[in-house]
């Protein structure tokens, strides 16, 4: 097995080599390379693909790819490599199931297979997204704690402390970190579901000194909850983020490392950016120590996981991981339109149904592209696990039709998408429900989902 | 070498993303004697801003974007020296970089090679950038515009330093603040007093374009 240290000595010894040209003159051209070798093709007219051999080439190119480019760290400036011995070795033992939280909200995080009836794990909140308040903090997770799908909460991000905007690194950020450990464990207090883990690992904390402060047992953390630690794309570490796996791993949390190619960006294409993803796994549970990985690929230009090519790679990716090997992979999606829209909707819809039936458990969900404040609701989620609990099984043919007809609602708006409405413009926090408004967007929702052939809860 | 073959050359070596053979033709541009402006607008340009329209259209990505933004930046290295003072060069001079506490360079990159497919020089400094190392590379280079990128809600704060420096150190009109990034949004640039949030790599050469001869 490969440990922290090993990776500190291979990070310490490993080829010198400038940042530049290990992605744009050793990774890129490798991505390219193995897409050519393994004759791997996006087929537009089929978002979710059908064809094992494919995601089979697609796990080897992802195998050889990590074999021929490594990872590379850029506090010491050297390539990180692995043999195929270790490789195989660290993916032989990583786990293939996890238990998160406490008490009856401990639950188990299982590896899934293509088309498993399994439900998928539900990783359910904001994925970071800002938040303008404590407030606003609170009624989110309130809300996300109290969906019945709910295994585990990704939180939003505090952006401010005594009136003043975060800083990173600074000692703002350290007690932004701090606040939003305890803010999210009293939230879950607030609702009974105490046991709940929370599995971001503190979306303020971006510094290794901020998440060291805040991942003290003081604040609420517990083993039980998950430690999420972002890699940079592509295949990129540095010295801070290995500080966050060294206190983790001290703390006895499980690591998950997230990380997003982007479509368009180092790894090229459709084709390029799954091959990356596969090896993105393999090195996250190497490097970064991971037991649970968290793919969140996004679209350069829309920012999000529902385009058509966004939707391939999802799907083929996650054939490829779950055919392959026993990992614990959550795929995390991004839309492009905001609360309050029947676009945002079919949108995590479409995302959710890529992931699920190719495989992979979903972390749902960035709204509006992540980026405004305040712009996201616990509807979005909650219908995402709704969606995410009713296709678990489906064949990939159906999941693939059903996917067209959400395409077709919404793909031509992807440019310029509506961005809905704010949190409290349709969600009403006392009586924690959406508004009259929201409520009819998500009836109609349902019934045209129910037409298509995916039943949800009938919604009050 | 005629000067036609040259200009083919220098066209080509930046649409097959080569620096090496984008020195060659620049040298080729200079032993000529053909005057370096013309061998920058009719050679580099043309070639530069086809690159820029296919990454746009996601005809090629970010690898190939970059790597002809390095032929490009080769190429101007021997030709921009030769160019008198007062004529027509660069359009301006833009600083850019990724704010302090944040080490994400992807969107940095697109903007600067983006910047450099239209017309700009850009100085990157990288990622981490401190907020005086902004102000103080500015001031060096004589830059009309510093570009701040940053990706995390926890790190945009260290946009408004800037702008607060500028305004502290009494040269806020010297240098045009222009943001990006992931959180970043048009009221958050209103908000602290920045001149302009490019949402896109496009908007960014806009607004640079814009600011070009100053605030």
């Amino acid at each position: 097995m490969v440990q922290l240290l090993d990776v500190m000595e291979k990070a310490l010894n490993g080829k010198p080599m400038s940042e530049t040209d290990y992605q744009l003159r050793r990774f890129a051209p490798k991505v390219m390379e193995k897409v050519r070798e393994h004759k791997i093709k996006f087929d537009p007219s089929n978002p979710i693909q059908n064809d094992n051999s494919m995601a089979d080439e697609v796990f080897e190119a992802g195998l050889e790819l990590l074999l021929d480019v490594g990872a590379y760290c850029t506090t010491s400036g050297r390539v990180i490599t692995y043999t195929e011995a270790e490789i195989k070795d660290q993916l032989r033992n990583a786990p293939s199931k996890l238990h998160f939280g406490e008490g009856r909200d401990r639950k188990a995080l299982v590896n899934r297979k293509v088309e498993d009836k399994t439900p998928p794990w539900c990783l359910l909140g904001a994925g970071g997204g800002p938040c303008s308040s404590d407030r606003s903090f609170l009624t989110l997770v309130e809300g996300y704690a109290e969906i019945p799908e709910t295994d585990g909460i990704t939180t939003p991000a505090i952006t401010r402390v005594g009136g003043m905007r975060v800083r990173p690194a600074s000692p703002l950020e350290v007690l932004a970190a701090q606040r939003n450990a305890v803010l999210a464990r009293e939230a879950c207090n607030r609702v009974g579901r105490q046991g709940i883990p929370i599995m971001n690992s503190l979306a303020t904390a971006e510094s290794d000194i901020a998440f060291a402060a805040a991942t003290h047992p003081k604040f609420g953390m517990r083993p039980s909850d998950g430690y999420m630690i972002c890699c940079m794309d592509p295949m990129k570490v540095d010295f801070a983020r290995l500080n966050k796996v060294a206190v983790a791993l001290s703390l006895g949390g499980p690591i998950g490392m997230c990380f997003g190619p982007l479509l368009g960006g180092y790894s090229g294409g459709p084709e390029g950016t799954a091959v990356s993803n596969v090896a993105h796994h393999m090195m996250g549970i190497l490097t970064y120590q991971a037991s649970w990985l968290l793919p969140f690929t996004i679209h350069l230009r829309y920012v999000a996981s529902s385009p058509r090519d966004m939707l391939w790679v999802i799907s083929t990716m996650g054939q490829a991981i779950s055919r392959n090997t026993h990992l614990l992979s959550i795929n995390l999606n991004y839309t492009t339109a905001g609360p309050c829209t029947p676009m945002v909707l079919y949108e995590t819809s479409a995302a959710v149904t890529a992931a699920v039936v190719s495989g992979l458990s979903i972390e749902s969900l960035g709204v509006a592209t992540n980026k405004h404040e305040d712009r996201t609701t616990p509807v979005e989620p909650r219908i995402s696990a709704e969606v995410g609990h009713a296709v678990a099984g489906m064949k990939r043919s159906d999941a693939n039709e059903l996917v067209r007809k959400l395409l077709a609602k919404y793909e031509s708006k992807l440019a310029a998408p509506p961005l809905g409405k704010s949190l409290y413009e349709c969600w009403d926090a006392d009586a924690r429900r959406p508004s009259k408004e929201y409520s009819t967007v998500i009836r109609r929702y349902k019934a045209v989902m129910a037409d298509l052939g995916v039943e949800l809860r009938p919604e009050q | 070498m005629s000067d036609d073959k040259i200009l083919k050359d220098l066209q080509n070596a930046i649409l097959g993303y080569d620096s090496t053979a984008a020195v060659r033709a620049a040298k080729a541009a200079i032993a000529a004697k053909m005057d370096p402006l013309v061998a920058i607008e009719k050679g580099l340009a043309p070639s530069i801003e086809e690159i820029g329209e296919k990454f746009e259209k996601m005809e090629i990505y970010l690898p190939e974007l970059m790597l002809a933004a390095d032929a490009m930046r080769a190429g101007l290295a021997l030709l921009l020296p030769l160019i008198p003072k007062g004529s027509k060069g660069a359009k301006a001079t833009v600083i850019m970089g990724t704010v302090q506490g944040d080490v994400h360079e992807i969107g940095k990159n697109i903007v600067s090679s983006m910047l450099m497919a239209g017309g700009f020089n850009v100085v990157d400094l990288g990622v981490d950038v401190k907020t005086i190392a902004f102000v103080e590379e500015a001031k060096k280079a004589g830059a009309k515009i510093i570009g701040a990128s940053a990706l995390m809600s926890s790190t945009i704060g260290s946009q408004k330093d800037i702008v607060d420096y500028l305004v502290s150190s009494g040269d806020r009109k010297k240098h045009a603040v222009l943001v990006g990034g992931g959180p970043t949004t048009k009221e958050w640039a209103k908000e602290i007093g920045a001149d302009g949030c490019g949402m896109t790599a496009v908007e960014a050469v806009k607004l640079a374009t814009r600011f070009a001869k100053g605030k």
